[in-house]
């Protein structure tokens, strides 16, 4: 009894995961400005972090290592720090992303614009990690994400044509506007396939002392969770797909997002849209602050828990404080939160393979994984995907910034 | 054994079992007619830097004395007070009483304590 109620927190923990700005953000483009036509990397990238979820926990329940302190220990000093750097530097892109998506949605609460916003939402983030268990993170701000399945009901409440969403999976090349097709294709790409969420669901398995008792319910957990955040996503992009792309309405300010469930729903649904956004964006917050304090604490062998108290882990307390106030500057300064979440989407994109190819070659060790390395299908897929991610981000951002300018 | 692959870059922790950094670099040394030997293993993020630059661990290392006694030299843990356990090597001393965990006792000294519900 006690492990189904384990995997169904942990399915609805992964849903939280899964669904954040990044993924509401592009899947409303995508469907604004190419209709049912992008449902397709929806699916890639569903599948794609699906799989390496399930490697992250698997990793951490049989080697008892996380990813961060595996990959330390198996690539050394200068792989470390470059990793490092780069997932420093792309994911701090990505809180200050949610930063301001918490900021957007507390905007259209309340009429304050974002900038008034950035400080608080940093200091309630920052005092649910500081004052807070693990349990209660992961626990409570997923149980509220599960607001965000009011998408789902507006989305069928519209009567889509179920065929021509069918249509939308299998990829197809773009009729017109074809800088602007890949380069969302990439940002939806790199807001499914979030490094932090592989490396933050490791430390938690080490968190709760799984071992190798906990596969088969981590892997229910990876692809259920998983699988049910993509269907959200998707059920975004069929919303935008159906209000805004019979009228040529682009997305291009959070503003715009309450327009698709308040049609549907009435005032409620403009309430469900600004719950699920600031719940979401919050969660993902926490989520993004901890994975890196998680990844420099264990390369560098320091004392990390968010189960212990900070004064019993305090370069790993004050480490997290520092990204999630760094990252709220942004928001501070006025810089659009739509605009963030777009490049840092793509510039998670961008960089997959540092992590994720590296981290496959963890998945193939027997010393860490026994019986239990990678199969072949796992392997191919993720790295078949995370390439395809990559090379598409490196030629359409050009494109996108010449285009855009 | 293999000293790069099961030693170095390894997760250390103390006499009580609490982390105490890793082993960034190992010590061997070079005896007369017998096979060299490993005398140390250093943890310190001198030891670190240098494996990514020598020029920038040597503009760091007096920067690491002003964490107090011990600092600013890589700090050396004799082999023989090494045994594996489980995931990590232990060391059979309180990491308390060695500089490896001066930062974060100023951090808590000076900024953690301060903060309410540190």
């Amino acid at each position: 009894m006690k492990r189904i109620l384990d995997i169904a927190l942990g399915i609805v923990t992964s849903v939280g995961g899964f669904l954040e700005i990044g993924s509401i953000a592009t899947a409303a483009q995508a469907g604004a400005s190419f209709g049912f036509q992008l449902a397709w990397a929806i699916a890639l990238g569903t599948v794609c972090i699906a799989f390496l979820v399930e490697m992250g926990g698997r990793f951490a329940a049989v080697s008892k290592h996380t990813i961060a302190d595996a990959m330390r220990e198996r690539f050394g000093v200068p792989f470390f720090t470059t990793l490092t750097v780069v997932m420093l530097g792309v994911s701090l892109l990505v809180l200050a992303a949610e930063v301001g998506g918490v900021g957007a949605a507390l905007k259209m609460a309340t009429g304050l614009p974002i900038p008034v916003w950035a400080i608080p939402v940093a200091l309630v983030a920052w005092g649910l990690l500081w004052y807070t268990t693990f349990g209660v993170i992961e626990n409570g701000v997923s149980i509220l994400g599960l607001v965000t399945v009011a998408f789902v009901v507006g989305a069928v409440k519209l009567h889509p044509n179920y065929g021509e969403v069918a249509r939308g999976f299998i990829p197809s090349l773009p009729k017109e506007d074809a800088a602007k097709y890949w380069f969302t294709a990439v940002s939806i790409l790199g807001a499914s396939i979030s490094p932090y969420l592989f490396f933050f669901y490791s430390s938690g398995a080490i968190e709760d002392k799984w071992d190798e008792t906990y596969l088969w319910s981590n892997r229910a957990i990876a692809t259920i969770g998983m699988g049910f955040g993509g269907f959200l996503s998707v059920a975004v992009l069929v919303l935008a797909a159906m209000i805004f792309h019979p009228h040529n309405i682009d997305v291009e300010h959070y503003q715009q997002l309450p327009e698709l469930l308040s049609p549907i729903l009435g005032r409620p649904g403009f309430w469900l849209v600004v719950a699920s956004l600031a719940i979401a964006c919050l969660g993902a917050t926490l989520e993004i602050a901890l994975a890196l304090a998680y990844l420099v604490a264990q390369g560098l062998g320091w004392t990390w828990g968010e189960n212990v108290k900070p004064r019993q882990d305090a370069r790993f307390c004050l480490l997290y404080t520092v990204l999630v106030f760094a990252a709220s500057i942004f928001s501070l300064v006025g810089v659009d939160p739509l605009k963030m979440t777009q490049i840092s989407m793509s510039l998670t994109a961008a960089s997959l393979p540092i992590g994720v190819l590296p981290f496959l070659v963890l998945m193939n060790d027997k010393s860490y994984l026994h019986d239990h390395t990678n199969r072949i299908a796992g392997n191919i897929v993720v790295m078949f995907i995370s390439l395809l991610a990559s090379v598409l981000a490196i030629i359409s951002i050009p494109l996108q910034i010449v285009g855009s300018s | 054994m293999n000293l790069v692959s099961e030693v170095l870059d390894e997760q250390l922790c103390d006499s009580k079992g609490k982390p105490a950094g890793r082993v960034d670099g190992i010590v061997l040394e070079l005896r007369d007619d017998k096979p060299p030997r490993v005398a140390y293993v250093e943890v310190s993020p001198i030891t670190f830097l240098s494996r990514l630059s020598r020029r920038l661990a040597w503009w760091y290392a007096p920067r690491d004395r002003r964490f107090g006694e011990g600092r600013g030299v890589p700090f050396r843990i004799p082999w023989t007070r090494l045994t594996r356990s489980g995931p990590s090597l232990q060391m059979d001393i309180d990491s308390e009483a060695t500089p490896i965990v001066a930062v974060e006792d100023w951090l808590r000294r000076h900024i953690v304590e301060h903060i309410p519900g540190g």
